[in-house]
């Protein structure tokens, strides 16, 4: 749905690198106009300012433009982010620094549908040395950082409001922010309303079954306790219904999130933890999916999942000497999860089962980041976190349903480990060379352990979960160039991972399946290993004062230990925007540019997939009233109305075709 | 401030946890054997100076293996009798003939838990006629033997527990009762048969000879089920395996009689439903 939603980059930020760079594999996208306030000049340690969106894009479209990204997809909404093609349980999806689970049992729900634009200050994605610092996982963390009251003009009322249209989908986009603060206490409070029809695709044929609603609201309170210190409230609910998945055989009726969070900051420049963050969270969501709209369905069922964390952690910086700096983190958190299914049909009693077991999982652990500058060119890294994660099925009914598979004891304990080293060094002033070592390990997910028949549309099979999965383990090389001069920077990333134990499903014949019309039974297995190499490239450049251009780059392949290609890995892709900026109008075009994919595995239920290009053109424009900005964005996307899909789309359902857009944004 | 209102809590919270766990003293009751149990009758054994009480699990008997508690009580002074030697003779009269049915007598003389577990397998309902249980007792405590005689009604279930064939590979008729599960959960179950075949209308031995291969079927949806173990005999014609049902709702468990190689019968199946 990327060229649907995307209103986005309206501006190339100018990029800057700070004197206290974070670390050389995390990226932070601003997500909203930046206004650098003295705490987020602190905080924006900033790496790369690439893309600075509006707030009609989905979260999914801001991400689809890094170069580690893509999107697993099977609907218009609802995709799956994939780091360098780890995904799902490899990965971890953390809003704010809370842990969050999706309820779907087919993974329809990632954590980032719950989240909107508007909801966040900004997006923090770590790869490689450093994607492990917030929770062991081999693919690398996205935080969504949510946006902050603001104490900017006080004892008023300031925010937006945006309305939008998009044609090809005749969606509707409808959001606001409200800001007010008093002395001490500041508020923040926005929602966003999405209602899309099912969506034309290049061509002009009607995608049945890709239409969604949702509505989202938050509000986040601060309590300035002393300058340097403060409280902060947050929550945020999130309502989805008559959500569709042309991929899927159902559709969900209702899907919500209730998210919590209460926190304490510190931040002192000039002491020696000179950051300091404690939190308190807790989230709910819940998750019915829904077929009674489904022509031709052979047997109508209920799914509804549950998902539950409650959590703490605590996390700050810590300056050691002018060349040493020590970031760490404790956390511990414990989530449960449930998800049943009834089936239906006349005449015979229904039947019930549970495909997610009641079970939980509690994990505690801790993580550092010594970093250290040797000179003026050279840096040093070292990261390190450990885990202790449990797994427990919580009641007689789950235990008696995993037994069937595995009559053993199904509870578990284990200890993560992970370790990184990073070094750098510039050369010749406008070079920055970075090379890094990583070993991370990922436990395996509840559906991976405990799943009872999980049925996955791309190959047709039922899944079973296997306790006895070992973990996941990366040993990974990263290598790096960077090229700075001025307003222009040219990054050159290569990496290569060797993954033991690498999870997935193996045919199990001897099973008959249960989902009606499937090929058979897969039971995730470890294989002893898979290969994952690939190399990213973005260039920023200015070229005029009023010309921006950024272009990126990326390329991934993986093979198992027979040499197998590996599912879900995308293609050559290129996307290059242009933009010119002149006083208050701009004028921006784009392509997208994908080379076709035939290394795929047909085992995972895939097929070759063309290759495409698609052209996009916005622009805006900017009036100035008094006290007031009023902002007028319009655009078309793949222009030439291209009928097309991506490797990772499930069912090879085609995207959206051309989608003209407007929005008007007024800015209080 | 803060402080105290932590300790507070721990206050209430330690005293709640400290009345809650010391509310759960229980005097221990005496013991009663047949608690659970319904009285399905009970009469005098004349002679052996003993009153028969006939307990059983369910509420009604029904056709198919029926386990039946019996207790021996003094009938003088009402004590228990715990040591005697039980014969039963179930009989089917239906007027033009009459016929017995398979039955396991106490296996032990000795009363275990001061009673006296047996069992009758009724291959058919009271439509068919009148059924009708003896139960011959020799007391130990006098050496007097005497029997109580009662009769039965036996309905048929809403899933027949017990079917009967004629073996193709030697003529003969066996009879076959499902006992396990009579819970069924899904999940891993115990799965038990007994299987009896008639020699003549009196005699009906338990069978140790055939094979049984267990399929279980969901026909609604059309699958089965993983890692079944099939029955094998384990004594006097109890057949015992493990059945795993994925899901609750109807299940069709297909059996297949085997006699070494040669099929003893293909088309037996039970219906399971909850």
């Amino acid at each position: 749905m990327k060229s649907v939603y995307v209103f986005i980059a309206f501006s190339i930020t100018p990029f800057f690198v700070s004197a206290q760079e974070k670390s050389d594999t995390s990226r932070i996208v601003e997500l909203k106009e930046i206004q650098l306030s003295s705490v987020q000049k602190n905080a924006s340690q900033a790496v790369v300012s690439f893309f600075k969106s509006s707030n009609a894009s989905t979260l999914e479209d801001i991400l689809t433009r890094l170069p580690e990204f893509s999107l697993v997809r099977r609907g218009a909404y609802g995709m799956e982010p994939s780091i360098r093609s780890f995904s799902s349980g490899q990965i971890n999806v953390l809003v704010d620094g809370m842990r969050i689970h999706g309820a779907c049992t087919d993974k329809m729900d990632p954590a980032t549908i719950y989240i909107e634009p508007v909801n966040l200050d900004n997006l923090q994605a770590q790869t490689g040395s450093n994607g492990f610092m917030y929770g062991s996982s081999i693919g690398g963390t996205v935080n969504m950082k949510m946006a902050e009251p603001d104490f900017r003009d006080n004892k008023k009322i300031s925010g937006n409001i945006s309305s939008g249209y998009q044609s090809a989908a005749k969606s509707l986009f409808e959001s606001a922010i409200l800001n007010y603060s008093s002395d001490k206490w500041a508020f923040r409070a926005s929602s966003t309303y999405r209602k899309s029809d099912a969506y034309l695709s290049g061509g002009g044929t009607v995608i049945n079954f890709s239409q969604f609603e949702k509505i989202n609201y938050s509000l986040s309170v601060k309590y300035q306790h002393c300058p340097h210190t403060w409280y902060k409230a947050d929550i945020l609910g999130d309502d989805g219904w008559n959500i569709s998945y042309p991929a899927l055989p159902m559709d969900v009726g209702y899907a919500g999130a209730r998210i919590a969070s209460l926190s304490y900051h510190s931040e002192y420049p000039s002491k020696k933890i000179y950051k300091w963050v404690a939190k308190i969270y807790a989230n709910k969501i819940r998750h019915f999916m829904d077929d009674s709209k489904r022509p031709n369905v052979p047997m109508h069922m209920d799914m509804p999942g549950l998902s539950k964390t409650i959590g703490v952690y605590t996390e700050g910086e810590l300056k050691i000497n002018k060349k040493q700096n020590l970031q760490f983190r404790a956390d511990g958190s414990t989530t449960f999860l449930k998800a049943d299914m009834t089936m239906h049909q006349s005449g015979q009693p229904d039947m019930y089962m549970l495909t997610w077991p009641d079970n939980r999982r509690n994990q505690f652990g801790i993580s550092g980041s010594w970093q250290l500058s040797l000179d003026s060119t050279t840096k040093l890294q070292l990261t390190a976190r450990a885990d202790y994660i449990d797994h427990t099925l919580t009641t007689e009914e789950a235990k008696d349903h995993v037994s069937i598979f595995s009559p053993s004891a199904n509870d578990r304990n284990d200890i993560l480990k992970n370790l990184s080293f990073l070094g750098s060094k510039k050369i010749l002033k406008a070079f920055k060379a970075t090379l890094s070592f990583s070993y991370s390990e990922r436990m395996p997910t509840a559906g991976e352990l405990f799943g009872f028949y999980l049925f996955n549309a791309n190959d047709n099979y039922d899944y079973i979960g296997n306790p006895a999965l070992k973990t996941e383990k990366n040993l990974q090389a990263e290598v790096s160039l960077q090229y700075t001069k001025k307003q222009n920077r040219v990054q050159l990333t290569g990496f290569i991972s060797r993954i033991s134990d690498y999870i997935l499903g193996q045919v199990e014949p001897s099973f008959s399946h249960m989902t009606i019309g499937a090929s058979g039974v897969k039971t995730y297995s470890n294989i002893p290993f898979a290969l994952i190499a690939g190399i990213e490239a973005s260039t920023v450049v200015k070229p005029a004062k009023t010309i921006d251009v950024v272009s990126t780059l990326r390329f991934t392949a993986g093979r198992d230990n027979n040499k197998y290609h590996l599912p879900n890995i995308s293609p050559l892709k290129n996307v290059t925007s242009v933009r010119w900026q002149h006083k208050k109008l701009f004028v921006q075009g784009e392509t997208e540019i994908a080379a076709k994919q035939t290394r795929f595995s047909p085992r995972a239920g895939e097929d070759a997939t063309a290759g495409y290009s698609l052209f996009h053109f916005r622009t805006g424009y900017t009036i100035n009233l008094k006290n007031t900005n009023l902002e007028l964005q319009a655009g078309a996307e793949n222009i030439l109305d291209k009928k097309y899909h991506e490797h990772l789309d499930w069912g090879n359902i085609v995207r959206p075709g051309r989608n003209l857009y407007i929005l008007v944004k007024i800015i209080f | 401030m803060r402080k105290h209102l932590i300790y507070f809590l721990f206050v209430v919270i330690t005293t709640t946890v400290l009345l809650i766990s010391c509310g759960k003293d229980e005097v221990p009751e005496p013991e009663n054997p047949t608690a659970g149990l319904t009285k399905l009758t009970e009469g005098y054994a004349a002679g052996a100076a003993a009153k028969v009480q006939v307990y059983m699990k369910e509420s009604t008997i029904t056709t198919g293996y029926t386990k039946l508690y019996i207790q021996l009580l003094d009938s003088v002074t009402g004590n228990r009798i715990e040591e005697a030697h039980i014969q039963l003779t179930p009989m089917m009269d239906m007027g033009a003939m009459t016929h017995s049915s398979p039955y396991e007598n106490p296996a032990s003389e000795e009363a275990i838990n001061h009673l006296f577990p047996c069992s009758v397998t009724f291959i058919m309902s009271s439509m068919g006629g009148t059924w009708t249980l003896k139960v011959s007792v020799h007391n130990y405590s006098n050496n007097k033997e005497g029997a109580f005689t009662f009769p039965l009604t036996v309905t048929e279930p809403a899933k027949s527990k017990q079917k009967s064939f004629t073996a193709q590979h030697n003529g003969a008729k066996y009879f076959i009762s499902l006992i396990e599960p009579s819970k069924p959960k899904v999940g891993i179950n115990d799965m038990e048969l007994a299987i009896y075949k008639k020699a003549s209308m009196m005699s009906w031995p338990a069978d140790s000879s055939l094979s049984v291969i267990l399929t279980p079927e969901m026909p609604t949806m059309g699958h089965g089920s993983p890692n079944n173990v099939n029955p094998v005999h384990t004594g006097n014609g109890h057949y015992k395996g493990k059945v795993n049902f994925t899901m609750t709702g109807y299940w069709k468990l297909n059996l297949d009689f085997m006699s070494g190689t040669a099929i003893a019968d293909t088309t037996q199946f039970f219906d399971v439903e909850f």
